[in-house]
């Protein structure tokens, strides 16, 4: 498939194109209507008439022009150059990063993202696909019908196709939104013939080009070939009077005809050519074995004859694709020796030209399929990291079933693709066949093959939450890269990459350590560095996971720009970014803005659909059980946090996260009522989860739910006392708030706010929620008395949110919200609570007066008048809940 | 469902000369007037591909008739597609 972009009258060639003003006008009126449907057969002038009617005169709008590919049946390459062109025709045309498709694609997604980013565009837009027939997949068919039926309503679709494709239009054509030009719309009548002729060159008497109107019935393929044919004709009257009284095809006779007219070399180079999809001179030159073919390639197109040039410089050329169909039966019936030779050098160019996937349709096509399986291969790690697993499944399938092509080679292949889909024990099956045969492989190969096993093994190990299986594959690293020829130093860089994003991801998910941070970060850099966006986007989207150690501000960045890097690609909604979204949606619900975490949560979600494996998925579940438990739903967490540990039970190791896993789970089943049930899980623990921080805090849930709270308190004590291993401050912070709970229980309230304003000291830094909406503490804080917390700010928020006044969804745009100082964002803290501005300025140390300056900025940059409105001001862009550096 | 192989008879506008005619090398072709005939067995993927084939190639497709199933079919070219 081709994209041109904006105006295809860049580097066109001299126009014969004739001006056919009927069908132009049709074309023009159609737009009234949101879709037109041009259904013909091949050969009746659908494209040229859209070429016509894209150049013709006062055509200012934009246009979107896609061409589909011959027999396209990857989806994903369909809708990310349908963006692709989308994104070209706008003003800002080349600000954003070219496209790449990607390993993990959801079709449903990607309609939705064309439709946004047609919403996006406020001019009207021409949105012209031609060759649609040549779109097979019925998922993008799918998909299509709905792109059409929900196109905003400055946009206009234009399809061209041979025959009715399985779109669901009649809704459309109901509501008087279809517009359809058929096969007897396009014919060319007597006068347009007769124009079409003298285009061309060719004076033919009346009755001769009546004669020729008849006899082709006014098929615009027809007429061009009879018009190429009648050039320089010496006799057209005759010519026009044998065709005419020929039985055959319009087609062949008048392609036999044309083709006899041309010189040698010209006939040669159409025959041999025909068999690509597209062609330039260099590619022409070594399948005639002669020179200058650019040349000729160049002069068909300006007579008009079939052949088009596929980019404003014109060095790609393609054929018509009935004249090429013609061609290509005329060179097997001919040279009928020559197509696989043929098919073979193409096969060689293509691969030396990094067009892998056309070389092996090339070898596949010339019978080599053992050739063509080694190819894959060698390839699949490069195409995997280009994402184009959907290709691999593609040629995957082209392969005929047993033959010496289902061996080793296309095992790898598989294990590529399985992999990618998180069916984790098929890949290892796959990738063990392939690795049992390939330390026989030649020794040219062993190098490619070797790196392309070691980056699948890693992969698996990772994806299996094997540490120390990680850890020993990636012992190379510490070696620098010594890769004798460019295309070993190149394959040494794309596996360093890999490797430092799986030992990244496995040293966050095992041992949460900066170390993670610092290699995830390392494998970005080298991804970037050698033109792997798509690794890059992997790397930065599990360092986004990964810096859950740093302060959240830090996390919350890095998570939306890993987002917007994806978002730019096309990856936006693919498993490749969801690391990134279920952490984004884990910040809101942590800092108590659960409504935006829960929709970050169901993107993550929509994201992992094509994904099955366990690793993200357990966050996705974990989140959503916090999510749960924050709104008190304790038995939809239960089922959540059950969901989470079936699959963490698929992974190898332990990881950072289990001992909150276990802890929150336990708990959540005593606060749903589920006492014994929580007292069995507690029973069948390991040691090292047992003694952990977060499991005594479980413990004490039941304890509190059983009516036990002096016991609630023992058991809290090696929490308190330091001695028990947390992962984190929110830990402790909970387990102040189960021993606040207990206190007040006991009717111990001073004890009680004391526990409490522990707790909101140690969730001041990132302003953290969660842990007060989990356990249930909504009337500890209430019952503190305000004056004595040195949280006031905090203790307000945190009441509002667990009373339901939710926090608004921020706005749409970062940019839009007004920029306070990291000195007015403190004193903004306390803006909700009832203090005085002596009371914030001693609570700060701060002068009155400067508290009175900050407030007045806040008040202008908030555009607000008074205390209340500032604070409704910052509330509804989450300006109060921010984390400020102190 | 697959009825299984059945002798087809299909009748395309126009004369096929050998090019075209090398896009069918399973099919008998008989010329009658304008029309040109194919008879030939074939089975569904066989006769689906064909008519791909039919459209792909810009041809005028009038008619396809099965003519009975492979077994107790004629012999191809003997006629039977009036």
């Amino acid at each position: 498939m081709r994209v041109s972009t904006g105006s295809p009258r860049a580097g066109r060639a001299v126009s014969r194109l004739i001006d056919r003003g009927d069908l132009l006008a049709a074309l023009d009126r159609a737009a009234a209507a949101k879709v037109t449907l041009i259904s013909a057969p091949a050969g009746s002038g659908k494209t040229s008439l859209l070429r016509a009617w894209a150049d013709g005169p006062g055509r200012r709008h934009r246009l979107a022009v896609v061409q589909v590919r011959r027999n396209e049946r990857d989806a994903q390459q369909f809708w990310l150059i349908l963006l692709a062109a989308i994104q070209g025709s706008a003003p800002t045309a080349g600000s954003t990063a070219p496209l790449a498709p990607t390993p993990d694609f959801n079709p449903a997604a990607m309609a939705g993202r064309v439709l946004a980013e047609l919403a996006e565009q406020h001019e009207r837009v021409y949105l012209l696909i031609d060759d649609l027939h040549e779109l097979t997949q019925p998922d993008a068919l799918d998909q299509l019908t709905r792109l059409l039926a929900d196109l905003p309503g400055h946009v206009h679709a234009i399809l061209a196709t041979r025959h009715d494709l399985r779109l669901r239009l009649h809704r459309l054509r109901l509501a008087g939104e279809l517009a359809e030009i058929r096969a007897a719309d396009l014919r060319f009548s007597l006068s347009e013939t007769g124009d079409m002729l003298r285009a061309s060159g060719v004076e033919l008497p009346e009755a001769s080009v009546a004669l020729l109107h008849q006899r082709t019935e006014g098929w615009a393929a027809g007429l061009r070939l009879a018009a190429i044919a009648l050039a320089g004709n010496q006799e057209p009257d005759r010519f026009v009077a044998e065709f005419s009284g020929s039985d055959r095809t319009v087609a062949e006779y008048l392609l036999a005809e044309m083709l006899e007219r041309q010189p040698a070399d010209v006939q040669l180079l159409l025959l041999r050519t025909s068999l690509l999809d597209r062609v330039n001179g260099e590619l022409a030159d070594l399948l005639t074995g002669q020179a200058g073919s650019e040349r000729v390639l160049l002069g068909l197109e300006d007579a008009n004859a079939f052949v088009l040039s596929l980019d404003a410089e014109r060095t790609w050329f393609r054929y018509h694709h009935l004249f090429a169909d013609l061609l290509r039966l005329e060179l097997r019936r001919t040279l009928p020796d020559e197509v696989a030779d043929l098919h073979r050098l193409a096969a060689d160019w293509l691969s030396e030209h990094s067009q892998v996937a056309d070389a092996i349709r090339h070898l596949q096509a010339a019978g080599e399929w053992a050739e063509a399986a080694r190819l894959l291969a060698d390839r699949s790690f490069s195409l995997t990291l280009d994402g184009q697993a959907q290709t691999i499944e593609a040629l995957l399938a082209s392969f005929p079933p047993g033959a010496a092509a289902d061996g080793p080679d296309l095992a790898l292949a598989r294990a590529t693709i399985t992999l990618a889909r998180g069916l984790l024990d098929e890949a290892a099956a796959h990738l063990a066949v392939a690795e049992a045969h390939f330390a026989q492989a030649l020794p040219a190969r062993r190098h490619r093959l070797r790196v392309a096993t070691a980056a699948l093994n890693l992969s698996l190990a990772r994806r299996r939450g094997n540490l120390a299986g990680v850890l020993e594959q990636v012992t190379f690293l510490a070696t620098p890269v010594s890769g004798r020829s460019d295309e070993d130093i190149s394959l040494d860089n794309d596996l360093r990459a890999v490797a430092l994003m799986n030992l990244g991801i496995i040293e966050a998910w095992s041992l949460a350590n900066q170390e993670s941070e610092r290699h995830l970060q390392e494998g970005a850099d080298l991804a970037r560095r050698i033109g792997r966006p798509y690794l890059e986007v992997a790397c930065l989207a599990q360092l986004a996971f990964a810096s859950k150690i740093e302060p959240f501000a830090v996390t919350r960045q890095r998570c939306e720009e890993a987002i917007t890097l994806a978002d730019r690609y096309g990856w936006g909604a693919d498993p490749v970014i969801s690391p990134a979204l279920v952490n984004l949606g884990g910040v809101m619900i942590w800092t108590g803005a659960f409504d935006e975490g829960e929709r970050w949560l169901r993107r993550a979600e929509t994201a992992l659909r094509t994904d099955s494996g366990p690793g993200i998925r357990l966050l996705l579940h974990l989140g959503t059980g916090q999510l749960e438990g924050c709104r008190g739903r304790h038995a939809e967490a239960v089922e959540q946090f059950r969901a989470a540990e079936r699959l963490q039970s698929q992974l190898a190791g332990s990881h950072a996260l289990a001992s909150q896993l276990a802890g929150w789970s336990i708990a959540a089943q005593a606060r749903a009522g589920l006492l014994s049930e929580a007292s069995s899980a507690l029973a069948v623990l390991g040691d090292d989860l047992t003694s952990s921080g977060e499991v005594s805090n479980a413990r004490a849930a039941i304890l509190l739910a059983q009516g036990a709270p002096d016991r609630a308190l023992g058991v809290l004590h090696g929490v308190l006392d330091g001695s028990a291993p947390v992962t984190g401050d929110v830990t402790v912070i909970e387990t102040q708030l189960l021993a606040g709970l207990a206190h007040a229980e006991l009717g111990d309230q001073r004890a009680a706010s004391q526990a409490a304003e522990r707790a909101l000291a140690l969730a001041e830094p990132d302003r953290l929620v969660l842990p007060f909406a989990m356990t249930g503490a909504q009337d500890l804080l209430a019952a503190m008395p305000r004056h004595q917390t040195a949280h006031a700010a905090l203790l307000a928020d945190i009441l509002d949110i667990l009373r339901g006044s939710a926090v608004p969804a921020p706005p749409a745009s970062a940019a839009s919200s007004p920029r306070l100082s990291d000195s007015e964002l403190r004193v903004l803290r306390y803006l909700p609570t009832n203090m005085s501005r002596p009371e914030i300025a001693r609570e700060l140390s701060l002068s009155v007066n400067t508290v009175n300056t900050h407030i007045r900025n806040i008040y202008a940059k908030l555009q607000a008048t008074d205390r209340s409105s500032a604070v409704r001001q910052a509330r509804q862009q989450r300006l109060i809940s921010m984390a400020v550096p102190r | 469902m697959d009825p299984g192989p059945a002798l087809y008879c299909i009748r395309i506008y126009g004369h096929l000369g050998a090019t075209l005619l090398s896009a069918f090398p399973a099919m008998d072709a008989e010329q009658q007037g304008q029309v040109t005939v194919l008879t030939g067995v074939l089975d569904q993927s066989g006769l689906y591909g064909l008519l791909a084939d039919i459209e792909t190639l810009g041809l005028g497709l009038i008619e396809v008739r099965q003519l009975g199933s492979a077994r107790e079919s004629p012999e191809p070219g003997q006629g039977g597609c009036p």
